[in-house]
């Protein structure tokens, strides 16, 4: 499936393949065109998340005091969101925080309350390659304890170019395959995010490698303020 | 001891404009001697001892942040460097590659999109080993995180942003061997 949008909606264009797009359970690819646009997707995302089940939550409990009596479930799911894992990069994580907060989240009560994670992509990936996909599992194993919906993360893959040599993703592409394109009755939605100046560094049979020969949704943020997806 | 003279002004403006990102920074170069020679030629009868103006190295700046070059390149300017500042580190090594014997020091940022700062130091270091390092960051220096790149990528110095431009140019002073000329201001 090929998709184009253009202008102030690509951010949300985003938000609604992630979102509607990507199912419990499934990893995919997201490649960005700069810093800007990947901030923008982890705060509007994190906004989304955080803030606007919150308000959503209170104006529901202000209005209708019959209405959690009726709708336990949806109830639970307002009162304990999804957990959120950002694992950056590029950026570190008190100007993930900052960045955050300016879109209006409580980052620091998200954190305490268990909603929130933000880690430097470095620390999950080194010196155990499997570190973040335990951080995952644990996570993930949190969420259904707690009753939550699941969790998503969004994970810079910068750490995969910082020492490899010319042409050699060996080390990604073997992490890469290594995330099923679909778990089912998984409560994880990873995406895995690659700037497209580290992308650009993998040949054709690489990038083809990585997304698990076309199994894995993937979608190209492109600079151009369109985007264009492909879905497995 | 004094502090270094700033460059002409007609210098500076010339190189701090936004647009500067990115390009090819040898026109900054030679706008730079433009400058210096243009200073020195309404000076030289006024002020026979203004030597200072000579520049005190060639540096190549890259860090992805658009913010924190500007202040690097600015800074640096105005401590009688002469400097090439890019924000793209493919477009940094295009720019070693064609003028390597030019620069004596490279400052970079590690963590960069395309070309990691590590990598670049590898690549010219390659190309011209007589080039000085030194790599910089925003994140915690971990020992471990080059363990695993030394010793087969020599870098010459290490530091943690922020830093301030006074210190950072003393360390630059004193790995390319200038260490008489102090920063105190």
């Amino acid at each position: 499936m090929r998709m184009t949008s253009a202008g102030s909606h690509r951010i949300e264009s985003v938000m609604q393949w992630f979102e509607d797009g990507m199912e419990e359970g499934e990893n995919g690819i997201l490649v960005y065109p700069n810093m800007q646009t990947f901030r923008e997707i982890y705060m509007q995302y994190a906004k989304d998340q955080l803030v606007a089940r919150e308000e959503q939550k209170e104006n529901e409990d202000n209005n209708n005091d019959d209405y959690h009596d009726n709708n336990n479930r949806h109830k639970e799911q307002l009162l304990m969101p999804r957990i959120i894992l950002i694992a950056t990069f590029y950026d570190t994580v008190n100007a993930v925080k900052h960045n955050l907060s300016a879109v209006g989240v409580d980052v620091q009560s998200h954190i305490d309350d268990g909603s929130l994670l933000i880690v430097d992509a470095y620390d999950g990936y080194y010196p155990n390659i499997n570190g973040m996909k335990m951080l995952v599992k644990s996570l993930s194993d949190r969420a259904r304890k707690e009753g939550r919906i699941g969790v998503s993360v969004i994970s810079n893959m910068g750490f995969f170019f910082l020492y490899d040599g010319d042409g050699d993703a060996s080390e990604l592409i073997s992490y890469e395959t290594s995330l099923p394109s679909k778990t089912d009755g998984g409560n994880v939605r990873g995406l895995s995010c690659y700037h497209t100046r580290d992308y650009e560094n993998l040949d054709d049979s690489q990038k083809k490698e990585l997304d698990t020969q076309g199994q894995k949704k993937s979608l190209e943020v492109t600079e151009s303020a369109a985007y264009v997806a492909f879905d497995a | 001891m004094q502090g270094l003279p700033s460059l002409p002004v007609v210098v500076r403006l010339l190189l701090s404009g936004k647009e500067r990102k990115d390009k090819d920074t040898h026109s900054n170069k030679n706008k730079y001697y433009e400058g210096l020679n243009r200073n020195r030629s309404n000076e030289e009868h006024s002020n026979e001892d203004n030597k200072d103006d000579k520049p005190l190295a060639n540096l190549l700046i890259v860090d992805d942040d658009p913010d924190i070059a500007q202040v690097l390149e600015q800074g640096f300017l105005k401590n009688s460097f002469l400097v090439s500042t890019f924000t793209n580190p493919e477009e940094a090594l295009k720019n070693f590659q064609s003028n390597s014997e030019d620069y004596c020091l490279m400052l970079s940022d590690i963590r960069m999109p395309g070309i990691s700062g590590i990598k670049l130091a590898r690549k010219v270091k390659e190309i011209n080993p007589k080039v000085k390092v030194i790599l910089m960051t925003s994140f915690e220096i971990k020992d471990n995180e080059f363990s695993k790149v030394f010793p087969s990528t020599q870098v010459d110095g290490f530091v943690q942003k922020p830093i301030q431009i006074k210190d950072l140019t003393n360390k630059i002073l004193d790995i390319i061997g200038e260490s008489k000329r102090r920063v105190y201001q």
